[in-house]
């Protein structure tokens, strides 16, 4: 047990570590931070004392070090416009992004997970089809699609709900129905699948020739085993609790932190779409490492055998 | 998105249809041909051009909402016609997600390939890579590179290029492996043949069926990402138009003017709907793992 978590610690680290590349190897791709600041017409004296400041002129291979070292000190540096700590501007966003993502991650696994295990236990009769064409549709229709629909509906023809702002629960019910709408579409369709591939094994039939009820068969039997696919997409789904509702966020102007990720890169403020990149780094692979465990508490063969 | 379309759904196993098409697919086939006329043939079939001005003609509503036949699909808020900037923004949007998916699939085979033919250490990091890829939400990582490098359509079709390679990396390296272990690409290998000649000519072509379905199912998120990223003012950048360009424009005007982003935003679902339909059945029917 003890092996099978360093492992994935080290995993996670690794994860961590490319991420940190990757905004370093763009960041210096993208062209001369020097240049990218200062003025054009910015004299040559004062472009050299900026590059000696931010070690500019140091070998590339220096100034990768002394990034990650900044980083693990947790600067992440500073909005460029205005100047604020970027961790600040984000840690203050995320109360409203989980305010809309908890509720709709709920949802998802609310209606998702039994109307997946419904349409696998009732294959095709008319509702399982029923099931799978509206879980189809939830994932075709584009989240920013949804919501327009829901706002051109709900806000402005009945006039019941507000179309966008954030202003009370009201305000939060239209991009709680939107995003859960399509992660619910998506777990049904996974659930279904993997309860399907369940009920297929022979220890269903084994367990069902004993005489064990078709109740105690699905509870016992497959329902655990069909755990294992489904807690992956879930998983995968707490993981993007922080940034999974970029789009939804900007459809009804909701002030989280998925909105101010896109007029972050609209103003190309590098610092934080850079904190934001890594605070979704951390919360993925912090949900992949809980999934990991969740693997070992749901299948014991999990436990000891470690594959890489 | 990028895992909403990829399990390996066991249902069509038993069950699946030999004898001909559902007529969900007949339509979703027909459909899509439909969209490839209308991008090949836009400058014929467009009544307008997709930036012509009509002042006097602004914001006006379609025929089976009042208007007039001179634009059939109304106006925008600068009296351009919708149905002329739709055309065009299909064919924008296809031809993106067109090449984002042959530039992913070209990689991602690419990658499986070497990973296969070199193992060690090249093998782990393909494989390391492919981890990371898919454990990050593809939509944050495309907007933090096109926050340093700024939207053109170069970048946009190759960013997408990436979305997914990970999927055909590791269904070619394991494939390639398996085809290894048969036969014939010993083979061949003992014949002399090079290993471009090995992989192109021989292990391509049979592991071909199961690329393209993985292909057929990625391209519906390509055009779903595409047109998230249009939505969001950061993708297909003014006066180019796409589909999610429209959609975003159109929002403005939602109140007054719902058309604008009803049609394209018809188009986005009918279309990504038919393509994951295709796929699912091509799948069910072409997918030598799934037998």
């Amino acid at each position: 047990m003890l092996r099978f978590l360093s492992i994935r610690l080290l995993r996670a680290a690794l994860t961590i570590g490319l991420v940190v590349t990757f905004a370093f190897i763009v960041l210096r791709m993208s062209g001369d931070p020097a240049l990218l600041i200062m003025s054009a017409d910015a004299p040559p004296e004062a472009v050299a004392a900026f590059r000696k400041a931010w070690g500019l002129d140091e070998p590339l291979w220096n100034q990768y070090l002394s990034y990650f070292g900044a980083i693990l000190h947790g600067d992440l540096g500073q909005s460029m416009r205005d100047g604020r700590p970027a961790i600040e501007l984000v840690a203050e966003r995320i109360p409203a992004t989980l305010a809309l993502t908890v509720p709709a991650l709920i949802l998802k696994i609310g209606i998702g997970i039994p109307a997946g295990i419904f349409a696998a236990l009732h294959r095709n009769s008319f509702l399982d089809r029923a099931v799978m064409i509206t879980a189809v549709a939830g994932f075709t229709v584009p989240s920013f699609v949804l919501g327009l629909l829901l706002v051109l509906v709900f806000a402005v023809q009945l006039g019941w709900l507000p179309s966008g702002g954030q202003d009370g629960w009201r305000h939060a019910i239209l991009p709680i129905i939107t995003m859960g709408a399509g992660g619910a579409a998506v777990l049904a369709r996974f659930t279904r699948s993997a309860m399907l591939e369940v009920l297929g094994q022979p220890y269903i039939r084994t367990a069902s020739a004993k005489g064990v009820s078709w109740r105690a068969v699905v509870r016992h039997h497959a329902l655990p085993n069909a755990a294992i696919p489904t807690v992956t997409i879930v998983g995968f789904m707490v993981g993007s609790l922080l940034a999974g509702a970029v789009v939804v966020e900007s459809v009804f102007s909701w002030p989280g932190v998925g909105r101010l990720l896109v007029v972050a890169v609209a103003n190309r403020d590098l610092a934080v779409v850079q904190c934001i990149l890594l605070l979704v780094a951390a919360t993925m692979v912090t949900a992949n490492i809980v999934v990991d465990l969740l693997y070992g508490f749901l299948d014991p063969r999990l436990r000891s055998g470690v594959k890489a | 998105m990028s895992i909403a379309l990829s399990p390996a759904v066991p249902a069509g196993t038993t069950t699946r249809k030999r004898a001909g098409m559902p007529p969900m697919v007949v339509f979703a086939l027909c459909w899509i041909v439909a969209m490839l006329v209308v991008a090949a043939a836009v400058q014929w079939l467009s009544p307008y051009s997709y930036t012509a001005l009509d002042l006097r003609a602004r914001l006006q509503p379609p025929v089976f909402m009042g208007g007039s036949w001179r634009h059939v699909l109304g106006t925008d808020e600068l009296g351009r016609d919708v149905l002329a900037r739709l055309l065009y923004s299909i064919r924008l949007s296809l031809l993106i997600a067109f090449g984002a998916t042959l530039i992913g699939a070209a990689v991602g085979t690419l990658l499986g390939f070497l990973a296969a033919h070199l193992r060690g250490f090249v093998e782990q990091v393909v494989l390391a890579l492919a981890d990371f890829q898919a454990s990050m939400p593809f939509l944050i990582l495309a907007l933090s590179v096109l926050a340093f490098f700024g939207s053109s359509l170069t970048l946009l079709v190759c960013l997408l290029g990436l979305h997914g390679w990970e999927r055909y990396a590791r269904i070619s390296r394991g494939l390639a492996i398996s085809a290894g272990a048969q036969g014939y690409a010993a083979a061949v290998k003992q014949l002399g043949a090079s290993p471009w000649r090995v992989y192109g000519r021989h292990v391509l072509p049979n592991i071909a069926s199961t690329l393209i379905v993985s292909m057929t199912l990625a391209f519906p998120e390509i055009i779903l990402l595409e047109s998230g990223l249009s939505f969001l003012g950061l993708g297909v950048q003014p006066p180019e138009t796409s589909l999610g360009n429209m959609v975003g424009y159109g929002r403005e005007y939602l109140t007054r003017a719902p058309w604008i982003l009803l049609s394209p935003a018809s188009i986005i679902v009918l279309t990504t709907l038919s393509v994951s339909m295709l796929g699912d059945w091509l799948r069910d029917r072409l997918d030598p793992t799934l037998r």
